[in-house]
């Protein structure tokens, strides 16, 4: 990070760091981030654009550190309800990882995730079993259940969770399919798939149960740019029908002109701004316009 | 420099101590799954319980009779032979198979075929994120993966258990024959010695053996990272701490059940 000092940037007043991130105090490492660097976060304003709208998820300062690697530090973000919402950042800040704390598969060291205003590290297993029900996740390389053809992995939430009939199940399933493009593709097993296939069976699968929220990890990522615009395009007809939360995670700017409503962009565990997607577009600050603009000049360099 | 020597130091102690306590904690919740209802498990159960079978009968029947003629057979058999009391093999085999051996090569065999294989599906799974998607999809892995596995592998290891017994016998007649003796003093010995409690001893032993297998199979596979070869290290870890797990668990039980029932110490 050497580079930022080089850089004709003009940083924001320096502010007293808090005591654990002065260089004496940290006793954990942040990805990215050298021992020596005072105030990494120099950029993260923190704020929170107007949305218009509810937040259906809210992450309320979390910290979450793996041995002494801190990956998500202090993280403030709201999610828009009946938006399309992206959370954009380099690789290695934590986007997986906060993925897996609003599902509850992973717990907080500290702070509190909220989703429709239930904390989700405090609920019991069975709370939690309930809760994600609500939602929909697509992996990033769909997760399907290997012992399954795809029918059978689409129809497992169905089986799982409703009383529906076989008949009506194959219709929800087959309709499904068919909106992914995998309509012909139903008894094949999910190693006979395409990374592209596998990920579409898997957007298939976390939509069939309707779910109020869904969330989608790096869909884009090793699709060709054709397959990656019909995701995006399949993305925004299926909120447009079903409306609901969604949450897209990756990097590709692409994907979040084409798709976001609100934007988030996070780097070094925390959110350096979030909005809407237009007004984040044309942002003046350093890290969020040379990273939404993809700029070689900034904060950000190559380590 | 002191962080870092006492990392190297404490690290490994700490973390064998939070994987037994872990594995502690999955045993309670796979107790506490099998037993709350609902029960969405008996298919799977099933289908757990033939594979292991399936796996294990055949490795089962040639490990107990090669143990059996081999080591308590011949080996104690020269030993009788020097005595004169070859017919004193028969009861022998009540110490020495039906305590010890048997439940060992069952727990062996088990935890190398069947237990394995449990690390190496789940590990998989794992990797592929299958088990974050079932969570995600409100199943609960431990009730519908853990549990099938869990009562699976105790059951298979109690029915092994008996055979084994068969078998083991089987290859200390083969060295009471080997020495040219008649079968007549070995059964007399044999069923002298033989108590009920030497069987259900046997049995229990074998199941709770299984219970441990399966419980440090499941963990290891359920917590694998690093990809394939991450899936290698949690086979061969799993295979090491189940053995660890087995010969320890075996210390304490009969040491509880020589002083609970005296009498089984009395060799007739």
């Amino acid at each position: 990070m050497a580079d930022i000092d080089d850089r004709s940037v003009e940083p924001e007043p320096y502010e007293e760091p808090a005591p654990e991130l002065g260089r004496l105090h940290r006793d954990y490492v942040i990805p990215g981030v050298s021992p020596d660097e005072d105030n990494p976060y120099r950029w993260h304003t923190g704020e929170k654009r107007d949305h218009g709208g509810e937040d259906a998820i809210e992450v309320i300062d979390v910290v979450k550190q793996f041995g002494r690697t801190r990956i998500l530090n202090g993280l403030n973000l709201g999610l828009p309800d009946n938006q399309i919402s992206m959370v954009l950042g380099p690789s290695g800040t934590g986007k997986s990882v906060l993925i897996k704390h609003i599902v509850g598969l992973l717990y907080p060291d500290a702070g509190d995730i909220l989703v429709h205003g239930e904390s989700v590290p405090n609920m019991t297993d069975d709370e939690l079993f309930e809760m994600r029900k609500k939602f929909g996740l697509l992996f990033q390389d769909g997760a399907l259940f290997g012992s399954m053809n795809i029918y059978d992995n689409v129809a497992f939430p169905l089986r799982q969770h409703t009383d529906k009939s076989e008949e009506e199940i194959g219709e929800i399933v087959n309709r499904r399919l068919r909106e992914v493009g995998l309509a012909e593709a139903t008894e094949k097993m999910p190693n006979e798939l395409s990374g592209g296939m596998r990920k579409r069976a898997g957007f298939a699968r976390a939509l069939v149960l309707d779910p109020a929220i869904v969330l989608f990890d790096e869909p884009d990522s090793g699709l060709d740019p054709v397959r990656t615009a019909l995701l995006c395009e399949l993305i925004r007809e299926v909120h447009e029908e079903n409306g609901g939360c969604y949450m897209v995670i990756s990097h590709d700017l692409g994907t979040a002109r084409r798709i976001a409503d609100f934007i988030a962009v996070l780097w070094k565990g925390r959110i350096v701004e979030s909005g809407p997607s237009a007004e984040l577009f044309e942002s003046d600050n350093e890290f969020v316009s040379q990273f939404l603009n993809a700029e070689t000049v900034g904060p950000l360099a190559m380590d | 420099m002191v962080r870092a020597v006492a990392d190297r130091a404490f690290l490994p102690a700490k973390s064998l101590f939070e994987q037994v306590g872990n594995m502690m904690i999955l045993t309670g919740k796979t107790i506490t799954a099998a037993i709350k209802p609902p029960y969405p498990y008996g298919g799977e159960f099933i289908s757990q319980f033939l594979f292991a079978l399936q796996l294990c009968w055949f490795p089962m029947m040639i490990s107990t009779i090669a143990f059996g003629f081999g080591a308590p057979g011949l080996q104690a058999a020269n030993f009788l032979s020097l005595f004169g009391a070859l017919d004193r093999l028969g009861g022998f085999f009540i110490l020495a198979s039906v305590r010890e051996f048997a439940p060992f090569v069952t727990a062996v065999v088990v935890a190398g075929v069947a237990g394995t294989a449990i690390t190496a599906d789940l590990g998989a799974r794992k990797i592929r994120e299958e088990l974050d998607a079932l969570q995600v999809l409100g199943v609960d892995p431990i009730k519908n993966l853990v549990v099938p596995r869990f009562l699976a592998l105790m059951l298979i290891t109690g029915l092994m258990d008996i055979y084994a017994l068969l078998f083991g016998i089987t290859g200390g007649i083969f060295a009471e024959l080997a020495y040219g003796q008649p079968l007549g003093g070995f059964f007399a010995t044999l069923f002298n010695n033989a108590s009920v409690t030497d069987l259900w001893g046997s049995i229990l032993k074998c199941t709770l053996f299984g219970a441990i297998i399966a419980v440090v199979c499941a963990y290891k596979g359920m917590n694998a990272s690093g990809g394939a070869e991450g899936v290698g290290r949690a086979v061969n870890q799993a295979v090491v701490i189940a053995f660890l797990g087995v010969f320890a668990f075996n210390y304490v039980f009969t040491q509880t059940l020589l002083a609970t029932h005296p009498e089984i110490s009395v060799i007739k």
